[in-house]
């Protein structure tokens, strides 16, 4: 034990060097934040890229702290139930009446509801066609709710082929990944689709044993090929997986941002299928009815009520736009106290005006000015917040400029109409989505032809790689020359692609190649089996052979000395 | 082992040296003037008397607070096991709300995924330990023994994560390959509803096999410290035996080692086993859980007693939260089990009493 001091001694002083370092840190920071007491929140993974990056500016600009954890919105506002915590993050409102039949959630302190960022719950999804990403994939609500109900399993259905004409889908099983956690965004979604496809969503419900009218739940029940997962970095980071391909989740837009992967574009009720950026978002949000016809001390203020949202005939539309909500004490208890409520008023303060300038870069919505307005009312109701900062023309929000009427939304006034590439019919457009932007020209993940009646130049360059990629393809290698025979083979889908343009329909070859290598393992001694097996005896010879070779060659040396 | 020994001798011989230094004036029988004779209880003094009243009371302190922990459970239980009975056992699906639940699925998934962590962590375990304790020397032994260490120190979350984004992508081609070729042993073969085998990626993801593996990992310092110790007091005297015996240091291990130190194997494997039975966070990060008893232990879908708790715990009516105190029970009751046995091993086998 004795040969290590010196290197132990090297430790030591790294260690205490370490150590130092940290405490002059916390010396610095300590003496920056003398006013603000740190606050605590747990709540929803949704909004949770928004409010870690607000976390960190206001810890570098005011050196406030603000510590948050994404253990989802029924964790959070459980926490919050208890008194654990000083603030909640959640989409939905507390469940005075949970259709699971679970008791009521009822704080005991009182509490106010203030909306801080707004997003579309988008679906990102991971799907090749040929080895290339597919980044522009479209589908419709009831083709959604399908998919996440079960009764579509495959990706080239008929349904998913509908919605894509520019796409050759593959024939490959639809992962859905769903959240193993309670969560706000799984609440969000199953309202919707109990809402909008009610006998849909039904059927589901009575097929996993709850009853036909079981409406918005938290925790989405298992089923069939589905893959739970928690967290909404736990789902999206399942997606963005080599072997998530094939697989499809419900996640806040910024996700799949963050991860470099595309979202679904959705089709909204005025025929374009939408990507949900922070201008499509806004438009859908114009039609959120927001409850203010209640006093400011119901609990129910401010709340969201989307069926608008979900029917808004804009074409500019994201359908599944929702708020995400700030749970704050009006009135001290729990571990929550007047001084900090300082600096939640503070925070509150930030995430409103300033916070909402980076949130479409983010992936969010940034709020408009009559949310931003019952905001602060909320924020006056925080005891010890302080209020003297709180003014509408010191608010550097994105959404409005000074003078302008709280109904208005700068956003949405700006935002573009879609491109006609993206309404329903025979055209689909080839531009990325979400976080797979840099794809797009490239991509040509559309092999059907009919790509963008805009860029023609763009679709034959795509088609031409698609080509070039079946050929390469040895499975089927004589099928790419000849377009005709593979075209046969999916004949129900070829008829769909060459729906779009006839001139590319050969294109429509490239298809052939993706499901079936996948299932020959059944005759597989080759090569590299051969080597396995090779490499598997030169490892057991390597630990058997020595003791033996080594008794056979030991003896002969006494035998030679005896002689 | 050598600073033991060292040790050692100092500690023991005080008492003893008081004890003999005190005789001769107790036992004198031929004292003529017969003072008042001493009692023959000592009388502690008073940092001894302050010494054993601190280490009983912590001692009973924590053999309380387990058994409040137990009561505590059997009575927050009492709603559900009332509802449920003895279907508690046998029942999989898991639906509080509709007083339809039970642990068997739950717990036949956390089996799986100990006895697979087993299956990785015991070999490794025992090949480290023998590998620190008779193999290496000086410098590397002492690096070894703080690496295993600091694998014990890494939290359990971070092995969670290595998992999800690491791990899993590449044990998916081993995985795969096990089915094909030893899909015919029925617990490796993974098929759809209809028995058609399947080979996409997805069928092997977040299976019993992964979250096993990773779980495994994460008791291999437990377990090898535990071995390494047993082994480290195999006697020097029947070690140099057998090396004078004409015997390899393979057969010096075999024959002294392995032998002295059984008892440690196994109770290092068992309090592996309690560990693994226990484990949350990693496998909840990894698994996909479902409700029904899957015996294909390389396709998706498992669950676990913890990772069902930790996911449920925040949604859950006061009788779902019952229903969860319930299946804490038993998850409590197996591992102390377990842990009972492990100890009870252990304690047995550094009395030496073993070595033969």
């Amino acid at each position: 034990m004795t040969p290590q001091p010196r290197w132990i001694r090297s430790i030591r002083a790294l260690f205490a060097l370490a150590v130092v370092a940290i405490l002059g840190l916390s010396g610095t920071l300590s003496a920056q934040a003398v006013s603000y007491d740190p606050i605590t929140g747990t709540g929803s993974t949704w909004s949770q890229n928004a409010l870690d990056q607000w976390r960190k500016n206001v810890a570098s600009n005011y050196g406030m702290t603000v510590n948050y954890s994404g253990v989802g919105s029924s964790a959070g506002r459980r926490d919050f139930v208890a008194g654990n915590v000083d603030f909640a993050v959640s989409e939905i409102p507390f469940q005075t009446a949970p259709e699971d039949g679970s008791a009521p959630e009822v704080p005991s302190r009182g509490y106010a509801y203030m909306p801080i960022v707004a997003g579309g719950t988008s679906f990102m999804y991971n799907l090749k066609i040929n080895g290339s990403r597919v980044s522009n994939l479209r589908l419709s609500g009831e083709v959604i709710t399908k998919i996440f109900t079960g009764v579509i399993t495959k990706w080239n259905d008929p349904a998913i082929q509908t919605d894509n004409p520019g796409l050759k889908m593959p024939d490959k099983g639809i992962v859905p990944v769903v959240r193993s956690d309670g969560s706000g965004s799984t609440a969000q979604f199953s309202l919707w689709m109990s809402k909008q496809y009610n006998s849909l969503w039904g059927q589901f419900c009575v097929k996993v044993g709850k009853p036909a009218s079981c409406g918005l739940t938290s925790q989405y029940p298992t089923y069939g090929n589905a893959k739970a997962q928690s967290g909404s970095a736990g789902v999206a980071g399942y997606v963005s997986q080599d072997y998530g391909e094939g697989a499809i989740t419900y996640v806040e837009y910024s996700y799949a941002l963050k991860a470099g992967f595309p979202v679904a574009k959705v089709l909204n009720n005025a025929g374009y299928y939408v990507e949900p950026t922070a201008n499509s978002v806004a438009v859908a949000l114009l039609q959120a009815k927001i409850k203010t016809d209640v006093p400011v001390t119901s609990p129910d203020y401010l709340t969201q009520i989307l069926d608008g949202v979900y029917n808004n005939t804009d074409p500019r539309t994201y359908p599944l736009s929702s708020y995400s909500y700030m749970i704050v004490p009006t009135e001290v208890g729990g571990v929550f106290t007047a001084k900090k409520g300082l600096t939640l008023g503070a925070f509150a303060n930030y995430m409103l005006c300033e916070g909402q300038q980076q949130a479409a870069a983010l992936g969010y919505s940034p709020l408009p000015m009559n949310l931003v307005l019952a905001g602060f009312d909320q924020i006056k109701r925080v005891p010890g917040a302080d209020v003297s900062g709180v003014d509408i023309n010191n608010c550097n929000n994105p959404t409005f400029k000074a003078g302008d009427s709280p109904s208005s939304n700068q956003l949405a006034t700006s935002a573009l109409q879609p491109a006609a590439c993206d309404k329903v019919g025979t055209s689909q457009c080839v531009t990325g989505t979400a976080g797979a932007t840099d794809d797009t020209a490239t991509t040509g993940t559309g092999t059907g032809g009919s790509a963008a009646t805009a860029d023609t130049a763009a679709a034959t360059a795509a088609a031409a790689g698609a080509g070039a990629g079946a050929a390469a393809t040895t499975a089927n290698a004589a099928a790419a020359g000849t377009g005709g025979a593979a075209a046969a083979v999916y004949d129900e889908n070829g008829a769909l692609v060459s729906g779009g343009t006839g001139g590319t329909v050969s294109t429509g070859v490239a298809g052939s190649a993706v499901a079936s290598p996948f299932t020959l393992a059944d005759n597989g001694w080759g090569a590299q089996q051969s080597i396995m097996l090779f490499a598997g005896v030169l490892l057991i010879g390597s630990a058997v052979l020595p003791p033996v070779l080594w008794r056979r060659l030991k003896p002969r040396a006494p035998k030679a000395g005896n002689k | 082992m050598p600073i033991s020994s060292l040790v050692s001798p100092p500690l023991g011989d005080s008492p003893l040296g008081d004890a003999f230094g005190a005789d001769p004036a107790v036992f004198d029988p031929s004292s003529p003037d017969s003072r008042p004779r001493r009692s023959l209880v000592s009388r502690p003094s008073i940092s001894d008397s302050v010494f054993r009243s601190v280490a009983f009371s912590a001692g009973t302190i924590t053999v309380l607070i387990m058994l409040a922990v137990g009561v505590f459970l059997s009575l927050r239980a009492g709603d559900a096991l009332g509802v449920a009975g003895v279907n508690f056992l046998f029942e999989q699906d898991w639906s509080p709300e509709t007083k339809k639940f039970g642990i068997a699925s739950v717990l036949f998934g956390t089996i799986t995924i100990a006895v697979i962590a087993m299956c990785v962590a015991v070999p490794l375990a025992l090949g480290t330990a023998l590998l620190i304790s008779e193999v290496a020397q000086g410098r590397l032994k002492a690096t070894l023994v703080t690496l295993v260490d600091l694998m014990a120190a890494v939290p359990s979350v971070v092995f969670g994560l290595w998992g999800v984004f690491f791990l899993q992508a590449n044990v998916i081609p081993v995985a795969t390959w096990i089915s094909t070729y030893f899909g015919w042993i029925p617990f490796f073969s993974v098929t759809d509803a209809t028995g058609q085998a399947l080979t996409e990626a997805s069928a092997f993801t977040s299976s019993a096999f992964i979250a096993g593996i990773v779980v495994g990992l994460m008791v291999v310092p437990t377990q090898t410290s535990v071995m390494r110790e047993a082994f480290s007091q195999a006697p020097i005297g029947e070690r140099e035996a057998a090396f004078a015996l004409g015997s390899t240091r393979w057969g010096m291990i075999t024959s002294v080692v392995l032998p002295f130190g059984r008892g440690g194997i196994i109770g290092g494997t068992m309090l592996g086993l309690g560990r693994a039975l226990g484990e949350t966070i990693a496998v909840y990060m990894i698994i996909s859980p479902i409700f029904t008893i899957n015996w294909e232990v390389l396709k998706t879908g498992t669950n676990s007693v913890s990772a069902l708790i930790a996911l449920r715990y925040g949604e859950s009516s006061s009788f779902g939260l019952s229903a969860l105190m319930a299946a804490g029970l038993v998850l409590f009751l197996i591992t102390l089990v377990i842990n009972f046995t492990a100890s009870s091993i252990v304690a047995r086998s550094r009395s030496g009493a073993e070595s033969d």
